[in-house]
């Protein structure tokens, strides 16, 4: 994926960001607050419209830091991407992910009950069921302890062997756990 | 007894049908409005909060001046039906249902068709999962809508003109026999009016409780 005079304007404001081709692996998304990193990911998601150039013929999916669950079971919003994209479930995976992130027992519980690290685990096994090229991640361990973090930063080492990984993160052993390569947005592009 | 019920029935059918067809036009414009982008939106949005606080008497006017003999639709013969009493009841909870829908719902909706084109889907997909998550928004907002209208008075006595055995409504009977000194009479269809109260809202609860 390549960004090329990416732009985003808001009312009062306009952020531009910096020409960049992404690499395979993981790549972490970093700057300050009001930089324009969720701005930026939201724009590679297709959901800020922006002026610019982005490159892209890859399938992505976007894990917002404030995921939407939707009001049935755990398992029910995990396999919604198969059923609207008339997929075959695949329970062992389902299976195997729950495990690594601790959400075995969790998945017949209606989603809207768990804890705010808990829906940013279902939301993010949820992304990536249809098998993505790119997974977009933003801040994902804001609402996790350290054993759900430790959880995550396995899974991500696991997932990028298949997939392409842009993390927004200020969580610096996180960072230092999982990054690749960097694009950062610094504090100039406000 | 037997003209209680008739009144009870007669209640229970005109605003049952105001609600429907409110519900059946609210509902779609409710969540249109909520999930669209669109010039004039904001002024859109405004009429309808607007019209919510419509006083019913003015409306039940303007009903009258359309359905009397010297109004456009005066041809067809409505005034002092239960038709025309529909038709006021509908023209007041539409407002209500389609503004309830849209405050309760814009914000949830925004964020699921966010989700749900992350995950692969489609317009379709889109409608189908809002109406489902804001389920309990919209049966909410039915539920205020007929509450709203089985309890009116004002309006549906301008265009029903309050005539026994054929536009005669729990509202109505209990307004005439007040003004007549029968406050029995207006107690008990009174307490009618409470129970049917007591029983949508029981309703509404249970499903609340079932869907959490």
């Amino acid at each position: 994926m390549k960004i090329t005079n990416l732009s985003v304007r808001f009312p009062n404001i306009e952020m531009k960001f910096t020409d960049y081709e992404f690499q395979s692996g993981v790549t972490m998304i970093t700057g300050r607050n009001g930089t324009g990193k969720t701005t930026l990911l939201r724009a590679l998601a297709g959901l800020t419209d922006y002026s610019g150039t982005i490159i892209n013929s890859k399938t992505m999916t976007y894990v917002a830091q404030e995921p939407v669950l939707f009001n049935r079971t755990v398992y029910e919003n995990i396999i919604y991407s198969l059923e609207i994209r008339k997929l075959e479930i695949d329970d062992e995976k389902i299976k195997y992910l729950a495990e690594k992130l601790s959400l075995e027992t969790l998945l017949k519980r209606n989603a809207l009950k768990l804890s705010g690290g808990e829906k940013i685990k279902v939301s993010i096994i949820r992304g990536i069921m249809f098998n993505p090229d790119i997974l977009l991640l933003d801040e994902p361990t804001t609402h996790m302890d350290l054993e759900s973090i430790d959880e995550l930063i396995k899974v991500i080492k696991e997932l990028k062997k298949e997939m392409d990984i842009y993390i927004i993160s200020h969580n610096k052993s996180f960072i230092d756990a999982v990054m690749e390569h960097e694009y950062s947005l610094g504090d100039r592009n406000v | 007894m037997n003209e209680i019920l008739e009144i009870v029935l007669l209640s229970l059918f005109v605003s049952g049908t105001a609600t429907v067809i409110a519900a059946l036009i609210g509902i779609p414009s409710g969540i249109f409005l909520s999930i669209s982008n669109f010039a004039g939106k904001k002024s859109v949005k405004r009429v309808i909060f607007t019209l919510m606080s419509l006083p019913p008497v003015v409306l039940g006017l303007i009903v009258l001046l359309i359905i009397s003999n010297e109004g456009p639709l005066g041809g067809l013969n409505l005034l002092f039906t239960a038709k025309a009493i529909i038709i006021a009841q509908t023209l007041l909870i539409l407002p209500i249902i389609t503004g309830n829908i849209i405050t309760s719902t814009e914000e949830l909706s925004v964020k699921l068709i966010d989700t749900v084109k992350t995950l692969g889907g489609k317009k379709k997909d889109i409608i189908k999962l809002i109406m489902l998550e804001t389920k309990p928004f919209i049966i909410t907002a039915i539920i205020l809508g007929f509450s709203r209208a089985i309890s009116e008075v004002g309006a549906v006595i301008l265009v029903g003109g309050n005539i026994k055995g054929s536009t005669r409504v729990m509202t109505g009977y209990i307004t005439l026999n007040t003004s007549m000194g029968n406050r029995n009479e207006s107690l008990i269809m009174g307490g009618i009016l409470l129970v049917i109260a007591f029983i949508v809202n029981s309703l509404l609860e249970r499903y609340r409780y079932e869907n959490n």
